[in-house]
């Protein structure tokens, strides 16, 4: 391997920036810094694995934003949330129930200059829906792709039953791997090789070094340098934003997002996002295995209050989708907060004024989404006011996170857990099926035969208007009606940067769309 | 000579035993703590099965002793093992929900000690400095000055200092001296300069106890009577103070360095890198204990007693060395 | 008891005495118990004087500055936190909080560990040595590393806190409680009543303990704020007593947060915990100089 000057100055920013490692930096006040560079202090990291069906990982969803292509790209603005535009596949369209076809974009090359074909295409698909895959959740289902020539491919759901539609959207969110890599999965672990417009360099400590993609098919970004520093601490993040140490940032608190608002030299940016935030009963235990208790807990808890203290990171959604999903709309019924309702809830599964009520435990993380602790302690508070005997536990995330899914046995701890679900795509099936179909209900392990056959029924459409209409008037009632989970609000995602970055776009699901991004 | 070796030998094997079970109950305690490093490795979604394969391929259903057996021949030969989060690099990474993960593809927790040590190194003597500037000249006075005002002012400061939870001194500070004024940089590491404000912090929590030790050492010398003889010489006060009294005191002195000081100085290393993200040796054990790293946790606790314990010989060794120096 | 000469006797009462009354007979001990005093007969009243609430949230009110500064109102005397609750009953109770875990874990710690050092040190031998050795090798782990291993593995909560307080320092008070035996096994009373055919516990129990508790029991004081700043530390780091029961440790914690916004969520708690905690160490000082004036025969 080659170094170049640029490389190497790319090197030495990022030992430089990085502080935490290396002992050269030690002493050197002053850091080499290359211009043109982009510093991004981001809130997670990747895994050990750079294979995108290795995990469901939302940090990592983000460093492939930078690194692959997908077949279409996705904006999901709030006012036109179903809008596709292309990206590796440049027009698309149904043959019939179960088959798609994709025409791809020609002269587009990998990082390491193989040329991209539909053979990638089917590589991909046909290795990453396969239920073994980690990341097959993504999938509606296993697929089989036909190569029709080089430049068209044809995607079959019939050998597998159920409509091709389904991935109409879902294709805005699969990141498009090199065949032969696919036939190498090693290789596909130890560096990432996409078409996007930042190609991998080095990590270094917690430090990721990405380099502008010469060959990108959409013209080379402007950026030369981006560096992706995981930065776990929300004040630090600022702090260092503030003192020109990292030019962009993420995932801000609300009153953090206020005063940097106010900051000279700082930009900030406020866009809702595909996450809705949800309390998930455990619903296959006492007491919510009730439907009445979970109502009653839900008609407890008052949503504006919650948002107040929330403020600037949320937006009021009634809905169990967030509001740049297909399928959003203001859920008819949806439970609002109403103290008598869930006292006669109460009385009526036998636990009068919440007498009899085991101790209930509410878990929730601490670190990674804003405010997560104080509006814990206000649900529990206003539960607690209902009888719900209501004891909080605030974990750090990775400690959460262990504790967030359901165990091989079922069960999960706890009683209610506070969690976010976010997807990069506008399909409503990513949220749903994963967390309400009793084949998966990772979360709240809900088995109701009414909300699975409701949930068929909505994939199994024939059409997107006939889908739109079954998902607003049958799927999303049923489930809040039934209640395995409470949606609290529609995340806000409020990020700041500095002023010498312009143009700058924040994909609803977290990825940073860079590639028209400048830094002076 | 032979005193010296035999006085090493001696407590280098004591040392060694002690150190030896330290590991024992450090090891014991984490595994039989809740929380699974397995969930950790493998991501929530792992089955149950992926889970035990791991378990079994990186050991952890082996009976403790056996486990702890193997970790000991290991220790000797100078492996702490690797990581089960950091990879190679030194990073962080989320957990790989595919398969069992390959270890040696991840950091060496050696590896991890040996880039975290510089910082805490810089920042303990940092720290140690600025408690010697602020304790030497209030304990000298105070020592000197017994039954007078001076020292009841040790008294005031070191109650004072003693009293200031390090958590909040140093959240004040950055307040104060970064984010309001500007003056000084808080939080992570890029030069010297971000050292200085978690030094403060470490220095107002151990100089109490130094303020004390002078103070007291100090004044039980003066009273001693050869100040007074020496005094009676002709021999001039600030001669015998700086010739004999300071001297005799370092002897005390350093038995308060040893035990208390090394123990607190640890402890508060720990809690200081937390607060200002200081990626020192602390700071990657509280991220190692959050997410159950256990090679790391165990590798620190064992040569954080390590050190304790060598700091003890040395300074017994040392406070014989400098008493038979002093008899005339 | 009656066979015991009573000349040989222990004047362990008078040695307490003589240690307090020493004490009391300097300002600063009045001023630091005065101080303690107020602080505690606070955290008792403040909640039914006051017309706020500790625990209660009032999202409207969140944010508001100590009543002194432009924006602060009744009866928010020190302003309120990031969920509008009184900062003031906060504190007060955090300070309750954290006297009771200070207290409770250094009477449990000096039961154990002086239990310890006198059992090892008057039986001596193989006892002694087990004994002693165990105490190096708790002595040998750093409190802080012992605290966030055990407490950072499980959910924890005032029991654990204790426990681990309690595991983390009794060595100190075998190895004092052990070295004073040591000394006091030899003096006249102890053999006079060994001769007499006390037993073994007899003598330890009512003759040995006695007249060596009193002298370690009064620097005990000056760990009980020790313990109180190990519990707002684990309380920061997140591994102490859980929210929504308010210790210094949250408090500050979650204030860091507002620090440019809301300074007082941090600073306000902070000096009041500095407060009583001077006023601890304090009396602990002055005690001990009285404790050690008294042994050198002195006062």
């Amino acid at each position: 391997m080659k170094t170049t000057r640029r490389q190497f100055l790319a090197g030495t920013a990022a030992v430089g920036v990085a502080g935490a490692i290396g002992v050269p930096s030690l002493f050197s006040q002053a850091f080499a810094q290359a211009s043109n560079t982009l510093i991004f202090a981001a809130a997670g990291t990747v895994t050990g694995s750079w294979d995108p069906s290795s995990h469901t990982v939302a940090p990592q969803i983000t460093a492939e934003g930078f690194l692959f292509g997908r077949l279409t790209h996705c904006p999901m603005t709030p006012e036109n949330p179903g809008e596709i535009l292309p990206d590796l596949a440049v027009s698309w369209s149904q043959i019939d129930e179960f088959t798609l076809e994709y025409k791809l974009r020609e002269g587009v090359t990998f990082h390491d200059g193989k040329p991209f074909t539909a053979r990638d295409v089917k590589a991909t698909y046909e290795y990453a829906s396969d239920p073994s895959r980690p990341a097959s959740a993504w999938y509606p289902g296993r697929v089989d792709v036909e190569v029709v020539d080089d430049l068209t491919v044809r995607l079959s759901t019939k050998a597998h039953g159920y409509p091709a539609l389904n991935f109409w959207y879902v294709s805005s969110f699969l990141p498009i791997l090199c065949a032969d890599d696919v036939a190498n999965p090693d290789t596909l672990k130890q560096r990432p090789n996409g078409t996007g417009p930042f190609k991998y360099v080095s990590t270094t400590g917690d430090q990721i070094a990405f380099q502008a993609f010469d060959g990108y098919h959409g013209g080379k970004p402007a950026i030369e340098n981006l560096i992706w520093a995981y930065v776990p601490d929300a004040n630090t993040r600022v702090l260092g934003l503030m003192n020109g140490q990292y030019h962009l940032t993420e995932r801000l608190e609300p009153e953090q997002y206020v005063s940097l608002s106010k900051e000279a030299g700082i930009k900030t940016d406020r866009s809702l996002s595909s996450e809705n935030k949800y309390l998930h009963f455990r619903c296959n235990k006492p007491p919510f295995d009730d439907v009445r208790v979970r109502l009653a807990a839900f008609h407890s808890i008052d949503r504006d209050q919650v948002l107040a203290i929330v403020g600037e990171a949320g937006q009021a959604s009634n809905c169990h989708l967030s509001p740049v999903k297909f399928g959003f709309t203001d859920v008819e019924g949806y439970p609002e907060y109403n103290p008598e309702k869930a006292q006669a809830l109460l009385a009526e599964a036998g636990y009068p004024n919440g007498q009899g009520l085991p101790e209930i435990e509410y878990i929730t993380s601490v670190g990674f989404y804003p405010k997560t602790r104080e509006y814990g302690e206000l649900i529990s508070a206003m539960l607690q006011e209902q009888g719900f005997p209501v004891k909080l536990t605030t974990l750090e995330p990775a400690a959460w996170e262990e504790q967030l899914y359901r165990r091989a046995d079922g069960q999960g701890p706890g009683h209610i857990v506070d969690v976010g679900w976010i997807t990069g795509s506008p399909e409503p099936d990513l949220v749903l099926r994963p967390n309400y179909h009793s084949q998966f209900a990772l979360i709240n392990g809900i088995n109701d035969p009414e909300i699975d056959a409701s949930l068929d029924k909505e994939r199994n459409a024939p059409n997107t208007e006939e889908r739109l209409k079954i998902l607003q008037t049958e799927t999303l009632p049923l489930i809040a009606a039934k209640a395995p989970s409470i949606s609290l609000f529609s995340s806000v995602f409020l990020r700041a940067m500095s002023n010498k970055v312009d143009g700058v776009t924040f994909l609803p699901n977290g990825p940073i769309d860079l590639r028209k991004a400048t830094i002076s | 000579m032979a005193f010296a070796i035999e006085f090493f030998i001696r407590r280098l094997s004591q040392g060694l035993l002690i150190v030896l079970l330290v590991a024992f109950v450090i090891f014991t305690l984490l595994r039989i703590a809740p929380g699974d490093p397995i969930r950790i490795i493998l991501g929530p979604m792992a089955t149950a099965t992926a889970m035990e394969e791991t378990a079994r391929e990186l050991g952890l259903r082996d009976p403790i002793p056996v486990q702890f057996g193997r970790f000991i021949v290991q220790v000797a030969s100078g492996d702490f093992g690797h990581s089960f989060i950091r990879g190679k690099q030194g990073g962080a990474s989320g957990g790989s929900q595919d398969g069992a993960p390959d270890l040696s593809q991840r950091a060496s927790v050696m590896d991890l000690i040996l880039t975290a040590l510089p910082y805490t190194l810089i920042l303990a003597s940092l720290g140690l400095i600025f408690a010697f500037l602020i304790a030497i000249p209030i304990g000298l006075a105070a020592g000197l000055n017994a039954g007078r005002w001076q020292q009841k002012l040790g008294l005031y400061i070191s109650s004072f200092f003693v009293s200031l939870p390090n958590i909040w001194v140093g959240v004040v500070l950055i307040y104060l001296l970064s984010a309001k004024s500007g003056l000084l940089p808080a939080i992570g590491y890029r030069g010297i300069a971000y050292a200085i404000i978690p030094a403060i912090v470490m220095a107002i929590e151990m100089s109490p106890i130094l303020i004390r030790a002078i103070a007291v050492s100090i004044a039980a010398n003066v009273q001693e009577g050869y100040f007074n003889v020496g005094q009676v010489r002709g021999i001039p006060r600030s001669k015998m103070i700086y010739r004999h009294v300071v001297r005799n005191a370092a002897v005390p002195l350093l038995n308060v360095f040893s035990a208390q000081m090394i123990g607190m100085l640890l402890g508060g290393l720990f809690v200081v890198e937390y607060i200002f993200s200081f990626p020192g040796i602390g700071l990657l054990t509280i991220n190692a204990v959050f997410q159950r790293d256990f090679p790391i946790i165990q590798a620190v606790a064992i040569l954080a007693s390590a050190v304790l314990v060598l700091i003890n010989i040395l300074v017994d060794f040392a406070s014989t060395t400098i008493d038979r120096r002093l008899k005339f | 008891m009656t066979d015991i000469p009573l000349s040989a006797r222990p004047r362990s009462r008078s040695v307490a005495h003589r240690i307090l009354a020493g004490a009391w007979a300097t300002t600063e001990m009045k001023v630091a118990f005065f101080i303690f005093a107020a602080l505690a007969v606070l955290t008792v009243v403040a909640p039914f004087v006051i017309d706020a609430s500790a625990t209660k949230i009032t999202v409207a009110d969140r944010f508001l500055p100590p009543i002194f500064m432009e924006g602060g109102r009744y009866p928010y005397l020190l302003g309120t936190d990031q969920l509008g609750r009184d900062l003031l009953l906060r504190s007060l109770i955090g300070l309750r909080n954290a006297f009771a875990i200070g207290i409770v874990s250094v009477v449990i710690m000096f039961v154990i560990g002086c239990a310890i050092g006198i059992y090892s040190g008057y039986r001596g031998g193989w006892v002694d040595v087990v004994l002693m050795r165990i105490t190096d090798v708790q002595m040998s782990i750093p409190v802080v590393i012992l605290a966030i291993t055990i407490l950072g593995m499980s959910r924890p909560n005032a029991f654990t806190v204790i426990a681990v307080l309690v595991l983390a320092s009794w060595p100190a008070y075998a190895r004092v409680a052990r070295s004073v035996t040591l000394a006091e096994r030899q003096k006249e009373y102890v053999r006079a009543a060994k001769i007499l055919g006390a037993s073994d516990l007899r003598i330890m129990a009512l003759h040995i303990a006695p007249s060596i508790l009193p002298s370690i029991a009064f620097v005990a004081v000056l760990d009980i704020a020790r313990m109180m700043i190990f519990e707002a530390i684990f309380g920061f780091i997140g591994i102490g007593i859980q929210p929504p029961t308010p210790t210094f440790g949250t408090i500050i914690s979650a204030g860091t947060q507002y620090l440019l916004n809301a300074w007082w969520i941090t600073i306000v708690p902070g000096f009041l915990l500095a407060l009583a905690l001077t006023s601890l160490n304090l009396m602990g000082g002055v005690l001990e100089r009285s404790r050690n004036l008294v042994l050198q025969g002195q006062l």
